[in-house]
């Protein structure tokens, strides 16, 4: 009997460590997706990426109170997306004539500045998000499990919705086929008649939202302090190294690979936790440089 | 086209002189005019120990900029090398007792400054190596930088998180200087001393880089940046070069590594984290990518603005990211990239060029050179 409870409780334990890895896999997606759609299409990578994240959060808790928790979180995307638009038309576009790393240079400087900002603005320690409504902060019972809905159901549904909604945009509309053709080559593309800065500021708010509303859906879940930026942005590499630079399914793949792989560490080795993803990578860095879904070729 | 570099042994004598003139050049810290203080110098005390760091991180953004500015390759991980260069020696010197998986492994304290250098070297030269072979086949570009930039993640995760051996967040401290032959035994716990400690061992690393540059080696290495592809064409061994590159570069962040833990008598998981490599990349845009001295100027520039910002205003680290933006966007050539264009375009061309597209291409076209829009 008494090994029997225990087995259960490893169960639970293992349960538990599995929808955490899952929550954190969705949101993994969403940054890292936003990531790799600029990087696919425009060749230059945004280490603000991050920086855009943790301001979805910010946003959202100072929203929250004020215009109350779906509107918060739509607006905290929006906002995020509209400065991400601005940010590239203004700072990043002088620099595509020069050779990617200079984006890299920037954004790692412009990361800096918005920390700070938020430092400044909304303090050094960990803010806490206000409360939920009540049809999502309970939890689902399944015998004598537990799922908590906002975790393991609102945030995956959203998730999954969002991703149609990208999937959509990227196969099946005008925008999308310029956007599959411009990561291929741009330059034929702006041949064609294209006007591909708008394109790219477009895209780059689209990256941009998906990263704010990522933080935003974050915010109840996690502690949302400045130092979010530097340690998502990294993961988020990994992610995307792990997936395939440019690849909508390798996004989401590498996502949910490093976020239920690196919750379930817990179990066996904590001190190990963050180092989880970074084994993976060089992993796959070994057997498959490209990551799994990524294309030949391409930044290889 | 004749050469407009000067001949070698001017410019080491010019680093020489600037290592010798480099304290008079730092800033007291703050100016201490009290009379009733009792200090007899008017500055704060900390000064020399600035440049003595100065020093330091001049010798981990030669590193850094062999490979960014001389073979055109970002590596965004070099805080890895500075950590493991300072970790080992500071494990040696400190003694450490630790279990894997059963086994004891013990190391008494012990105070031997060589084998501490052997050390750092050692493992540096083994994780670089390694690290090279495994990501330089496999990527280029940015997605190098990204690699680099995870891969140095591993170290500071380790040592953060590995508390038995490395003391986790707190890191180790008390670690003795080392005793050089010849010399008293506490000789090198005064700040003088030790600056001029790290100004010998500071200028034979410099001579070093400066002769790896010049050399054959650093001539293939110019090739790759810029033009990979026609190298390979010329029969070189594209992928060896960079792995010499990368193992090459990442022995000097070893050597400051190794000089910044005595420095600080402590060393805590900070040093490998991504502010630091963030640091050095900074230093070598600022000083000049791809300029043998511009790094140098780069760390004392840094240090400049660190040391006088950081004490007025709590976010200080914005100011740091500006000066990255301004740079990236207006002068990617750096301070000792300045120099070379008033050199080469005269003074009031240059800033014409800061702005104008039509003044670039006119001023090249008058040098007879391919417009080129900034880059190492």
């Amino acid at each position: 009997m008494g090994h029997l409870a225990e087995s259960a409780g490893v169960l639970h334990n293992v349960s538990d460590q599995f929808f955490n890895g899952v929550t954190l896999g969705m949101l993994y997606i969403l940054v890292a997706l936003g990531l790799n759609i600029i990087l696919g299409l425009m060749g230059v990578i945004n280490f603000s990426h991050g920086a855009f994240f943790m301001l979805g959060a910010y946003m959202a808790f100072t929203l929250a109170p004020h215009v109350g928790f779906w509107p918060s979180m739509f607006l905290a995307a929006l906002i995020i997306g509209a400065f991400g638009m601005l940010f590239e038309s203004t700072l990043i576009r002088p620099l595509y004539r020069r050779i990617p790393e200079y984006t890299l240079l920037l954004t790692y400087g412009t990361a800096m500045i918005f920390e700070q900002i938020v430092r400044r603005v909304w303090g050094d320690d960990a803010v806490r998000y206000p409360n939920l409504p009540n049809y999502l902060s309970g939890s689902i019972e399944l015998g004598s499990f537990q799922f908590p809905i906002y975790k393991d159901v609102f945030l995956v549904l959203i998730t999954v919705l969002i991703l149609a909604g990208v999937w959509l945009l990227v196969n099946k509309t005008n925008i999308g086929m310029i956007i599959r053709a411009g990561t291929r080559d741009a330059e034929m593309v702006k041949i064609l008649g294209i006007n591909m800065p708008v394109m790219f500021t477009l895209v780059f708010g689209i990256g941009s939202f998906m990263a704010g509303l990522a933080g935003a859906l974050a915010a109840p879940v996690y502690a949302i302090i400045p130092s979010l930026a530097s340690q998502w942005i990294i993961l988020t590499f990994v992610v995307v190294i792990v997936g395939g630079i440019g690849s909508f399914w390798g996004a989401i793949v590498g996502g949910l690979i490093i976020g239920i792989l690196s919750s379930l560490m817990e179990l066996i080795s904590p001190p190990a936790v963050e180092l989880t993803g970074f084994i993976i990578m060089g992993l796959i860095l070994l057997v498959r440089p490209r990551g799994i879904f990524g294309v030949e070729g391409l930044f290889e | 086209m004749k050469s407009r570099r000067a001949a070698p042994w001017i410019t080491l004598v010019a680093i020489a002189a600037g290592l010798i003139l480099l304290p008079l050049f730092m800033p007291g810290g703050s100016l201490d005019l009290n009379p009733l203080s009792g200090n007899r110098f008017p500055f704060h005390a900390g000064f020399i120990d600035l440049a003595t760091t100065v020093l330091v991180f001049a010798l981990f953004a030669l590193g850094f900029n062999m490979l960014f500015g001389h073979s055109g390759e970002l590596s965004f991980g070099h805080a890895m090398f500075f950590s493991i260069g300072a970790y080992a020696p500071a494990l040696y010197t400190k003694g450490f007792k630790v279990d894997i998986a059963g086994l004891h492994l013990h190391h008494d304290a012990t105070n031997n400054g060589f084998i501490a250098l052997v050390l750092a070297l050692g493992f540096v030269l083994l994780w670089a190596f390694l690290l090279a072979r495994l990501i330089v086949p496999r990527s280029s570009g940015i997605y190098y930088s990204m690699i680099t930039m995870a891969f140095a993640q591993v170290i500071y995760f380790i040592t953060f998180r590995w508390s038995e051996l490395t003391g986790g967040e707190d890191g180790i401290q008390g670690i003795a200087r080392p005793v050089l032959p010849g010399l008293p035994a506490n000789w090198l716990a005064n700040s003088t001393h030790f600056y001029i400690f790290t100004a010998v061992v500071a200028f034979v690393a410099i001579a070093a880089n400066y002769w790896i540059v010049r050399s054959p080696f650093g001539s293939v290495l110019h090739a790759l940046r810029e033009n990979r592809q026609r190298a390979r064409f010329l029969g070189y061994d594209v992928n060896r070069y960079r792995v010499n590159a990368f193992v090459l570069s990442a022995l000097f962040p070893a050597v400051g590594g190794w000089l910044w833990t005595y420095l600080q008598q402590a060393i805590n998981p900070d040093a490998g984290g991504i502010d630091y490599s963030g640091r050095v990349v900074m230093m070598s845009l600022l000083g000049g990518i791809g300029t043998f001295v511009g790094p140098m100027i780069g760390a004392f520039v840094y240090w400049d603005i660190q040391n006088s910002v950081a004490q007025q205003w709590k976010y200080w680290p914005a100011a740091l990211g500006a000066v990255f933006v301004v740079f990236v966007l207006a002068a990617p050539a750096g301070i000792a990239g300045a120099f070379v264009a008033f050199q080469r375009y005269g003074f009031a061309n240059s800033i014409r060029r800061l702005f104008s597209r039509e003044a670039r291409l006119e001023t090249d076209l008058a040098e007879e050179l391919p417009a080129r829009e900034g880059g190492p």
